[in-house]
């Protein structure tokens, strides 16, 4: 009896311990974190930087290989980290209500949020002293940064062209489908979503199943939290506009229109509604998670879907790939659709595109600011630049006579690979980079950029698709367009309002609202009562407020831009 | 029964001592440990309730709980005349309310069951095996539900084999099948754990009871009916009491995780509505706002759950 009483207490003993230390290291950890951040040098003198991008990301290792070369030549190290399981606004807000900030952040549609709090140091002073920083916008650019105070706070990283565009891949939203069953119809011209609708039901009908006997999914849709755009946003594109996001510009008076009325709207949740009842939209489309998502797309079973490319190349793209489904087909092409024939479709528009609503930020948690602009400076200079991108010479790409970069099969694989990712490439990804041609003028900036390289890179069924349609890549398979205009691209304004004001409580119910009723609108047995039953309950969050909002907006940039001309 | 109370009252009286000088010097180290408790719990507990100052002002952090403008009960106003908080209020009092219902009996089920099992050994690896779930946490307990009840989850195949169905069933796509997907989470989880208390409850009976019941003529239910269960009634009615206050606890992660447009207007709790308007949208000042009218209703139904208690001369909390 007492043996086994001082056993159970030493049991006690132990599970208590582990927990105080299971604590004491996450404790310690961010106290070190906080330490170096503050001044701390650690022996080889590299001053350590963190930051929190609020978007998720993998974290690499501590020991990255690139990441210490890095170091080495710039004296700074910037520990990362990256959102887990919340939205962007959870994280920041919960940032915010510690009180406690990384010193490099990124608040994604949080931004707002940081700026009202007061936490992030104003930039404008310190940016003529960074050439690299100050040569990565023009003048109006970083004007447009200027938030309502007339101070600049933030960086925008990505859409920047430095010299020639070099965009073969179609980062953006498109209705994808998978070569095979282009193939299977001898590469058709598709160009309407009823012909897209149309060519999957008969594949689907002569192909239930892929090779190894799982079921195909001829359409999915993600609907999970903010990533409901799959579902949501598609009215605008179909209708010939570009991605404004929220609303719909009409570029010629230059009013603001909402695309979840418009006729398109109807017709294409009416699509749908039809789909869901032949068994053509997946059943489980609006309760399964992204996981879920991209593991269904990774096993290659799902014939189509609209997405952003960002959203699923880089997990289940890459995964088709290391499978070798590609093999079968299961690559991924977009197609350039709208309502109509006859509409010249905008889903890629060519050029950067500032997105203002947020970038990379300085908190006033940082002590060393001048030390931390310095560092983004560095990492916009060339030789880094490469570093970043293209990885080390003679290890990650080679390097011919001319100075061209190429790389071999097998580094392409390996740079693919995860643990390779995590051990080896450091991209600082959520850090201003450039896009478009080196400063050399023959590279591109990244390798997805180099002609050469992305064409040879490309799966074989892609190359195969692509030379059926004549085209080179991506881009050229949906066509693309000079961004409409100045005002462009609208979701900037509308990811930072809050609700504070009329029309920002407004967007906010009407997304709600359209969470909820969307997902009903499709699977309604009787569509036109699904849809009255929405329109009832969207009226009612009077998305006027919002419009009328975005209108004042709109004229705002216009006169903004006026100014320049 | 009043006897004892007598006995009870005159034992209190005995033991009130006056306080004196003599009295605080001989119980000084009694008194000292009590007042790091009480100074803990000051400032763990009663200190941070100073935020709740927010609910009436128009927080903004970069001004601070000392210069933000006060709007007096503007916040709460707002927030009742909010649909979905109502809404929210609903789902949480439904949800709060089944799960409580649910657990308790299951967990006296269980616990009684499991008592009756003459096995040792059998009974021993039971108990071990049906609270283990408790120590999981609710992500991965809301990741097996996701994969059982989806599509070509072994729920769906298992109806379909057996020809129940004809199509899988979208079990997460229907809002009436929600809160029973909530309960039997919480019942899958819990119940093993719960029942430890009463088991133990249990191994308190005195065996002369059983032996006594047995020598006039009981069987087995009427054993557990006139024995067992009136032997742990108390242990059942404090339980109870403490859970009451927690009924608008009726939880975050699980609505969280297993939520989803389709089924929003049922499976948002009070948790949910702070975090997506207090924190989310930055209002912090509704956030706390809800958060208070959280607390205020727990204080009240405690209080409500332990007079019930006291007026029918049962056990109750204080």
């Amino acid at each position: 009896m007492r043996k086994k009483h001082i056993k159970t207490l030493m049991l006690t003993a132990l599970m208590t311990a582990s927990l105080i230390t299971g604590c004491g290291a996450g404790d310690g950890g961010s106290s070190d974190g906080k330490k170096t951040s503050s001044g701390g040098d650690d022996s080889k003198g590299v001053k350590e930087f963190t930051a929190f991008f609020a978007t998720p990301g993998s974290e690499i290792n501590d020991d990255n290989e690139i990441q210490q070369i890095i170091a080495e030549k710039t004296g700074v190290k910037v520990k990362e980290t990256w959102l887990t399981g919340q939205t962007a606004e959870e994280a920041i807000g919960t940032i915010i209500a510690g009180g406690e900030y990384p010193d490099f952040i990124e608040g994604g549609g949080g931004m707002p949020q940081l700026y009202d709090a007061g936490a992030l140091v104003a930039l404008d002073d310190y940016i003529d002293k960074y050439p690299n920083i100050k040569e990565f916008f023009t003048e109006q650019e970083w004007d447009s940064l200027r938030q309502e105070d007339g101070h600049i706070y933030w960086i925008p990283q990505f859409s920047n062209i430095y010299g020639e565009e070099k965009a073969c891949e179609h980062n953006d939203e498109a209705f994808w489908i998978q070569t095979r069953v282009l193939k299977w119809a001898d590469y058709p011209e598709i160009k309407t979503m009823d012909q897209y609708f149309d060519l999957i039901e008969k594949y689907y009908e002569a192909n239930p199943k892929m090779e190894d006997g799982t079921e195909n999914i001829p359409y999915t849709i993600l609907c999970e939290d903010w990533r409901y755009f799959c579902l949501e946003n598609a009215p605008q594109f179909l209708d010939g506009y570009p991605n404004d996001g929220s609303v719909i510009v009409d570029p010629e008076t230059l009013k603001v229109i909402d695309y979840n009325t418009t006729p398109t709207a109807v017709r294409y949740f009416k699509k749908l509604n039809e789909e869901y009842h032949k068994g053509i939209v997946d059943r489980e489309s609006f309760t399964q998670t992204y996981d879920e998502y991209i593991a269904k797309l990774s096993s290659g079973r799902v014939l189509g879907m609209i997405d952003q490319w960002w959203d699923f190349a880089y997990t289940a793209g890459d995964a088709i790939k290391s499978a070798g489904l590609d093999k079968q087909g299961c690559s991924y092409v977009p197609l350039p659709i709208t309502i109509d024939e006859g509409i010249t479709n905008q889903w890629h528009n060519s050029g950067g595109v500032v997105n203002a609503s947020s970038g990379l930020a300085i908190t006033t948690s940082c002590d060393d600011v001048e030390a931390a602009l310095q560092f983004v400076n560095d990492l916009l200079d060339q030789e880094i630049h490469d570093l970043r991108f293209w990885g080390v010479e003679g290890t990650d790409y080679n390097k011919n006579d001319k100075g061209e970069f190429s790389r071999t099969e097998e580094m392409r694989t390996r740079c693919a690979d995860t643990a390779y990712k995590a051990s080896h490439m450091c991209t600082y990804s959520y850090f201003p980079q450039w896009g478009g041609t080196s400063r050399d003028n023959i590279n591109a900036m990244s390798p997805s950029g180099q002609a050469s390289e992305f064409y040879d890179g490309l799966k074989g069924d892609v190359k195969e698709c692509f030379d059926a349609y004549g085209v080179q890549t991506y881009v050229e398979m949906i066509g693309t367009s000079e961004a409409p205009g100045a005002w462009y691209p609208m979701w900037s304004y509308s990811n930072t309002i809050t609700t504070d004001t009329d029309g920002g409580m407004a967007w906010t119910k009407m997304g709600e609202i359209k969470h909820e009723y969307l997902p009903k609108v499709v699977m309604a047995e009787d569509f036109d009562k699904g849809w009255e039953d929405y329109m009832k309950a969207y009226k009612k969050c009077k998305p006027e407020d919002f419009l009328s909002e975005m209108q004042t907006e709109l004229d705002r940039r216009m006169e903004e831009a006026a100014k320049y001309q | 029964m009043s006897g004892r109370r007598k006995k009870a009252k005159q034992v209190e009286t005995e033991m009130k001592v006056k306080i004196t000088w003599k009295e605080i010097k001989r119980q000084k180290v009694l008194l000292f440990w009590s007042a790091i408790i009480v100074i803990y719990g000051f400032i763990f507990y009663y200190l941070p309730l100073g935020g709740w100052l927010m609910a009436f002002q128009n927080y903004k952090p970069a001004k601070g709980l000392f210069h933000s403008e006060f709007v007096g009960m503007q916040k709460f106003i707002r927030l009742f005349s909010d649909e979905t908080f109502i809404r929210v209020i609903r789902n949480t009092l439904a949800m709060g309310v089944i799960n409580l219902v649910v657990t308790f009996v299951m967990a006296i089920l269980f616990a009684i069951l499991l008592n009756e099992i003459r096995q040792r050994r059998t009974k021993k690896v039971i108990q071990t095996i049906s609270y283990l779930p408790h120590f999981l946490s609710w992500i991965i307990v809301t990741g097996i539900l996701h994969d059982a009840l989806s599509g070509s989850g072994i729920v769906n195949e298992l109806l379909k084999s057996l020809h129940l169905t004809k199509h899988s069933v979208d079990f997460f796509a229907h809002p009436s099948y929600f809160w029973p997907i909530v309960a039997f989470a919480n019942v899958w989880k819990e119940t093993g754990w719960n029942a430890i208390i009463y088991l133990s409850a249990i191994t308190a009976i005195d065996p002369s009871l059983y032996e006594a019941a047995a020598i006039d003529g009981a069987g087995r239910l009427a054993k557990i009916m006139h024995v067992t269960l009136p032997g742990i009634k108390s242990t059942i009615i404090i339980l109870l009491l403490m859970n009451v206050g927690n009924v608008l606890n009726a939880g975050f992660e699980i609505q969280y995780l297993l939520g989803n447009g389709l089924v929003k207007s049922v499976s948002e709790t009070i948790d949910i509505y702070v975090l997506k308007w207090g924190i989310s949208q930055g209002d912090y000042a509704i956030g706390t706002a809800a958060g208070i009218f959280k607390s205020v209703v727990s204080i009240l139904l405690i209080v409500i759950a332990n007079q019930v208690a006291k007026r029918s001369g049962e056990e109750r909390l204080y």
